[in-house]
């Protein structure tokens, strides 16, 4: 029992109560949690002894009650006093098969990694590559022409491909990648995760890996002979050899890291290899139960029943009260009972003469308060009603008749009414039970986390949505009600500074590359102030394990590739100087550990926050973390942060406040704010007061058959959710904007940049003033070149941006390239017209092949080969700009 | 939020005739639905272990916890009778807006989740004449009726507060129908002396009078509870606990003598009488000729000061007419309109659901500007004669009790120490007077807030020693699940959940280990030790 009811409080209330929302639901089953470890740990014996499928046991509600009152008593049915079905969930494991195919591809140029899986179901690939010469276990985004078709991009560093079938017949799932040997590419990575379950299937806890490099010889030669279907005992090992990295020191391994990087000019073999994978499935069941007076005596006689297959016992007692304290009653009691401990009966039920049901009668006082029970199976497992006991009230039925039990779709509402009771009730024996038992305190610790955060998250859900419905329209009121007034007054407020910023990011993805960027950028000062430029973001200061800063380890150490601590305090001066507000890039999602814990995994940091595994979300596959299920989405490269610790949050606004103080950072730009809650990061940003900050909150946009939707509302809703969450003190960058400004440019499709209200179809258009615009960054374009905007139409995209609301930011790539006059052009038209992040816009034109956009009245703009000029109304308006596809007008 | 505190020998709240042995089981039974599962209603008390576990960092040690039983038993000798707490909750005010549609309904599915993993009973739903009955007669409950489902789902039960008055807040009038009539007809609003209307609800002058298309408003209350009765009726009894009736101004039985309901913080005015409208006027000139001084009939007090005005002329604390045998006379006539108005009303609700399983609720407003006064001016203008020398709150718990309905009573969150002191107000001795009153007259008295907030008060309400049998937190909403909040309401839950907790419940050391397991009332204990 024990095994069954900590298991689904840890996972089920994620499952099941968490309504879904982008943001908050992160389907957190993973076969490999520490959680699970320790619940493994504790009740091995349960979990593993599991059964494989026996096909399915479907409730049959109905026809099973009619055999129960059949079978219980032929007389009449009047005199049953109590007659209930009860639901039970069994998790069975079904038993499938994973396979893994290397083989070369027709033209024996390239090679092809082919991924199946047996079991039904939506089967997702979660994948990476690892290149050569990368050190550390980080995956990165496959080059593109490696994706199979319907991949989906997460951030940086891996690629979502579903699993398909190839015909309708095929028993297996799968997916094909395509690659060139050639390419620098060393290893392919990936889990396997089930949609449905949100499981992740990873391979000895770790992710799959196929070297496509340093290939083993001796694994080679058997391949042709393996190109099978059929479970191959040896493959198992050596391919577990073969793919991994030597995790404990296997003796038998040759394969290990050193090897790889040594020589890798081994030719590549093919191979195919099945490892078997255990899927958990629900199985239902029923268990009825219908108690009668009986005639001659003057008791109580109940019977039970169940289609649970196999020997099945019921441990079972009476209670005198409410309190439902286990009792043992006076004999007699049925055949095969036995007493256990003295605080239970057992009964086995016996096998009716139909085959597929069992049960048993049970004669009770007439005084009985209530009958409570749990079965055991015959594997050993435990069954529950709704995390409690089976409880049948007897109380009174001898007086009370006809409480029978209802139709099917009564009990289905009992059973999800119930379902939180049980909940609640099963804290409330956790607790309650605390000093009985040492492995309790765990069970109750963890139960207690995963209510308590529970809760939060749920009151955090409804707290982003009634704050959305309140905050967002306002500010449109806000920008009509604006129009009037010439100039707004200029009003600093937290965070979002005055309105009238324009952004440069002040490096790309190659910066670290001199080891002198700060001071690079420090000759260039008063160039960057001089083109119009109010704010410039750095890059992330802080020591990082990979170069560019994104994988901060010492967040005290600002000695980085881009200079030291000292060139960055230089900098910011210098910055100041020509009055530009500086934004700090500051990491806070993730952190690299120093050392390992005791199972070797990278989780125990260290310098001046020396935080220990507490400090780690408890659901990362990766990281035995012990700390919270994460608030957001996980970075799988590195432990990420568990921002509901208090020390944590702590040490974070001290390390903020740190960092504006001694550096003299006037604002934040927030790495991968996905990774945790919005609220968390109005407490950091409350703290640390910057006087500008913007969040990266990247994720998808919606497609549809590959194509682009023209209603992105859910995309930008998730960007204004998390605004909302951090309740207005950060922008967030309008990554709706970017998205949709592609497909408007490269398809030609400009009617994309209205949306049904006429209004920008970004965050820009909801809430411009937290909307901070840009076309391209360091992670889209640069030399990573993620999402590259379409190329050579750049200056349309700037057009666009620093005639608009929001807050633009220009990348500096752009800036530094031959578009810096037109550029700079655009920047001192913004700047001359005192274009805001609150300006009015009135969209005129937004066909094929032209958008045409008035901003405050000032500004007349178009994009787009198509033709537009502005009316020749009692204002004149007068070329201010132009260039290709592009034209900016201002009123004279 | 409302919080429900029920102690067992309250047990006039269930229906004893079913036969149950105490409370829990009683609850059961009211809801079939539950009767597999006690209910339990101290359940709440996990809470107190969570936030001490976060506390520790969430490293639950014994250590952690050891050092909390002397607490726990100081408050558990305190207060036992708090072993069954019943927690509710306030849904937003325009849950159902005027075209019927449930509005943020994710984020109130996602709130109430919240709420049952906390521990809470229920919540209370206002349910709007203007929203449901837009055309005379007919009734559209398909938002509520959406609602009612969303409770019952997630295992929680519902306080239904009907509604007749309008709420300028939310932009929920009264229906177009009666609007519209009002418009021609403005008589059937309470006026004050200045001629002004007061269009949030109708005046208790008119309850009688065909003045709705020829039905009574009084018909037109009734109707809509039967219709309401009707349509709901798979939930009352089991989803559906109670019902409370809309009696006036903002649910309340008052006059609308403030047209704006008194804050904490600021200073009130007196506000004026609202006497004025025809029928009011009809009604007083009757009176006096009845009592023989025709004169008095002809017009209310004409020397009351202003609504923001401070007490003074009429109320003057020494030689004010309040105390003369007019004002004697002019107030027993103004208080006792109010009365038989609430009788009239809540005669209807009991006739109409006394049947069903659900208690029947009205709201009684805490008037507490100005009742450091002899005259306590406010409360006289609102309707009630209660004066240093009077006790006015007897006619209206008698009322209440004639009508076997409870009482609703706000302002458990204000404590005399946040009132400005010129304020002369005090909202706690005003609270324990009505209480005390409503004691004696064997009505049970249930606790809202005013303002958000004032947690420890409300706490010290519950605890005290004569602890309010439910507690009604205002309200579910944006602010409520906010981080600046939030965290202090569930610290409130837990905290009033203390009490229950007894010095077994707490962890010994292992030796003892064995002895508390007989206490433990969960089996599953048992199997995992053995």
């Amino acid at each position: 029992m024990a095994a069954v009811t900590v298991g689904s409080l840890l996972q089920n209330p994620t499952l099941l109560l968490r309504p879904k929302s982008k943001t908050l639901l992160k389907p957190s089953r993973s076969l490999d949690s520490s959680r699970n470890r320790k619940v493994l740990h504790s009740r091995s014996s349960c979990f593993c002894s599991f059964k494989p499928s026996r096909s399915s046991h479907v409730v049959r509600a109905n026809s099973s009650e009619t055999a129960l009152v059949d079978n219980f008593d032929t007389s009449s049915s009047d005199d049953v006093l109590y007659k209930e079905t009860f639901p039970v969930k069994r998790i069975e494991k079904v038993e499938g098969n994973i396979f893994i195919r290397l083989d070369q591809s027709k033209n024996q140029q390239d090679w092809q990694l082919t991924v199946g899986c047996s079991l039904p179901g939506k089967w997702i690939l979660h994948w990476g590559v690892s290149y050569l010469g990368d050190s550390g276990s980080e995956w990165d985004q496959p080059p593109k022409n490696m994706r199979p078709p319907g991949s989906v991009p997460i951030r940086d560093y891996a690629i979502d491909t579903p699993l398909e079938k190839r015909s309708k017949g095929e028993m297996f799932h799968e997916v094909k990648i395509d690659f060139n040997p050639n390419s620098e590419i060393a290893a392919i990575h990936f889990v396997l995760k089930d949609v449905e379950t949100g499981a992740w299937y990873q391979h000895r806890g770790r992710d799959f890996k196929v070297p496509l490099v340093d290939y083993l010889k001796d694994d080679g030669n058997t391949v042709g002979a393996k190109r099978e279907f059929g479970v191959w005992s040896g493959a198992l090992q050596q391919f577990s050899n073969a793919l991994h990295k030597a995790e404990a020191s296997p003796p038998d391994s040759p394969n290990n890291e050193s090897k790889d990087s040594k020589s890798n000019n081994r030719p590549l073999e093919g191979f195919y290899v099945e490892q078997s994978i255990v899927k958990e499935v629900s199985v239902d069941n029923f268990v009825s139960v219908a108690v009668r007076k009986s005639p001659e005596t003057a008791k109580l006689v109940l019977y039970l029943e169940t289609d649970i297959p196999g020997d099945v016992v019921v441990h079972w007692g009476i209670c005198r009260d409410d309190a439902k304290r286990w009792e043992i009653p006076a004999a007699p009691y049925p055949p095969e009972t036995t007493l256990f401990k003295n605080k239970a009966l057992r009964t086995l039920l016996q096998t009716k003469a139909t085959g597929n049901r069992s049960g048993a009668l049970f004669t009770l006082d007439e005084e009985v308060f209530g009958f409570l029970f749990v079965l055991k199976l015959d594997d050993n497992t435990w069954l529950n009603f709704k995390e409690d006991d089976f409880y049948v009230p007897l109380y009174g039925k001898s007086s009370v008749l006809g409480q029978h039990g209802q139709s099917d779709s009564t009990s289905e509402e009992i059973s999800s009414k119930s379902y939180t009771d049980g909940i609640i009730n099963e804290i409330r024996n956790l607790v309650t039970g605390l000093s009985t038992e040492k492995i309790q305190k765990t069970q109750t610790k963890e139960a207690q986390e995963s209510i308590l955060q529970e809760i939060e998250q749920l009151a955090a859900e409804a707290y982003s949505i009634f704050r959305s419905s309140i905050v967002t329209y306002p500010e449109e009121d806000v920008s009509e009600t604006d129009t009037d007034t010439i100039q707004p007054a200029v009003k600093i407020s937290t965070g979002t500074g005055t309105g009238f910023e324009i952004l440069l990011q002040g490096f790309n993805w190659e910066s670290h590359k001199s080891g002198r960027w700060y001071l690079e950028l420090k000759e260039r000062a008063s160039e960057i102030s001089s083109l119009g430029f109010t704010v410039i973001w750095l890059p992330p200061p802080t020591e990082s394990v990979s170069p560019e800063g994104y994988m901060p380890k010492d967040l005290y150490n600002l000695n980085s590739r881009y200079g030291t601590i000292d060139e960055l305090m230089e900098l910011v001066k210098s910055l100041h100087e020509v009055g530009l507000k500086v934004l700090g890039d500051v990491v806070l999602n993730h952190r690299c550990a120093h050392s390992k814990n005791q199972n070797g995994i990278w989780n125990i940091f260290g310098g001046r926050l020396n935080w220990d595994d507490r400090a780690v979300v408890g659901d990362d596959p990766h990281f035995q973390g012990r700390g919270n299920k994460s608030s957001g989405d996980n970075f799988h490269a590195a432990p990420n942060i568990d921002h509901s610790q208090e020390f944590v949050r702590k040490d974070l606004k001290e390390w903020l406040g740190w960092l504006r103080q001694e550096i003299g950072y006037d604002g934040w730009r927030l790495d991968f704010v996905r990774g945790f809650w919005g609220g968390y990061v109005k407490d950091y940003l409350d703290a640390s007061e910057p006087y500008f900050a913007v969040g990266e909150y990247w994720d998808s946009l919606s497609y549809t058959y590959g194509e682009m939707d023209h209603n992105q509302d859910a995309h930008r809703q998730r960007i204004i959710d998390w605004i909302n969450a951090t309740n207005g003190t950060a922008g967030a960058f309008d990554v709706t904007t970017k998205g949709i400004l592609h497909s408007a440019l490269e398809r030609c499709e400009y009617w994309r940049l209205s949306d049904q209200k006429g209004k920008p179809p970004g965050v820009v258009g909801w809430w411009p003033s937290r909307a901070v615009t840009f076309i391209e960054n360091h992670d889209t374009g640069s030399t990573q070149g993620h999402w590259k905007f379409p190329g050579g139409k750049e200056m349309q995209g700037y057009a666009y941006i620093l005639t608009h609301p929001g807050t633009p930011a220009v990348f500096y790539d752009h800036i530094f390239s031959h578009y810096r006059s037109e550029m700079a052009a655009l920047i001192s038209i913004r700047n001359r017209n005192q274009i805001h992040c609150r300006s009015k816009i009135k969209i005129v034109k937004a066909e094929r092949d032209v958008y045409a956009a008035i901003i405050d009245e000032k500004v007349t703009m178009k994009i787009g080969p198509g033709h537009y000029e502005p009316p020749s109304g009692p204002q004149r308006c007068s070329v201010a700009l132009e260039g290709k596809d592009y034209k900016v007008w201002e009123a004279s | 939020m409302e919080v429900w505190l029920m102690s067992s020998s309250q047990a006039e709240v269930c229906k004893t005739e079913l036969g149950c042995r105490d409370l829990r089981s009683c609850f059961g039974k009211t809801n079939d639905k539950n009767k597999l599962f006690s209910r339990k209603p101290d359940k709440v008390s996990f809470d107190t272990q969570f936030s001490r576990l976060r506390k520790a960092g969430l490293r639950f040690t014994v250590k952690a916890v050891h050092s909390e039983p002397i607490l726990e038993a100081k408050f558990s000798t305190s207060s036992k009778s708090l072993d069954k707490l019943r927690l509710f909750v306030g849904l937003p005010l325009d849950t159902v807006s005027d075209d019927n549609t449930v509005n943020h309904a994710r984020a109130i599915g996602a709130g109430l989740k919240a709420l049952k993993l906390l521990g809470v009973e229920g919540v209370e739903l206002p349910v709007w004449w203007g929203v449901v009955e837009n055309e005379m007669g007919k009734y559209d409950w398909l938002g509520y009726l959406a609602v009612a489902e969303m409770v019952q789902k997630a295992g929680l039960k519902l306080h239904v507060s009907l509604c007749f008055h309008a709420s300028v807040q939310q932009r929920i009038p009264l229906p177009k129908w009666v609007m519209k009539i009002g418009e021609s007809q403005s008589s059937i609003f309470f006026t004050d002396r200045s001629g002004q209307h007061y269009r949030e609800c109708l005046s208790l002058a008119v309850d009688d009078l065909s003045v709705l298309d020829g039905k009574t408003p009084l018909q037109v209350y009734r109707d809509f509870c039967e219709s309401f009765k009707s349509t709901f009726s798979p939930f009352i009894g089991s989803t559906i606990t109670a019902i409370s009736m809309g009696l006036g101004p903002d649910g309340e039985l008052r006059y609308p003598s403030h047209h704006k309901p008194a804050k904490s913080g600021t200073i009130t005015g007196v506000g004026e009488f609202q006497c004025y409208d025809t029928n009011m006027l009809n009604h007083l000139k009757q009176h006096a000729e009845a009592n023989g001084n025709p004169l008095w009939g002809l017009d209310g007090p004409h020397d009351s000061p202003t609504y923001d005005q401070a007490p003074n002329n009429f109320f003057n604390d020494h030689g004010g007419s309040w105390e003369s045998p007019y004002g004697d006379f002019f107030l027993s006539w103004y208080s006792s309109e109010l009365v038989s108005h609430g009788n009239r009303l809540l005669s209807i609700a009991s006739s109409i659901f006394g049947g069903s399983e659900v208690v029947v609720y009205g709201k009684v407003p805490l008037i507490h500007s100005w009742n450091k006064t002899r005259a306590h001016p406010s409360e006289l203008t609102a309707g009630f004669y209660n004066t240093a020398s009077r006790n006015g709150y007897e006619a209206v718990a008698e009322m209440f009790a004639r009508n076997s309905c409870k009482i609703i009573l706000p302002g458990m969150d204000l404590s005399d120490e946040h009132q400005p002191h010129d304020s002369l107000s005090s909202p706690e001795s005003l609270l324990a007077q009505i209480r005390t009153t409503c004691n004696e007259h064997g009505v049970e008295v249930a606790g809202q807030n005013l303002a958000s907030g004032g947690l420890e008060q409300i706490k010290k309400n519950m605890l005290g020693e004569n602890p309010v049998n439910l507690f009604t937190y205002h309200r579910m909403g944006a602010h409520f699940f906010s981080p600046e909040h939030f965290p202090s309401f569930t610290e409130f839950v837990r905290s009033l959940n203390q009490p229950e907790l007894h010095a077994d419940d707490f962890p010994s050391e292992e030796g003892e280990a064995t002895g508390s397991v007989q206490t433990s009332s969960d089996p599953n204990i048992h199997l995992q030790t053995a």
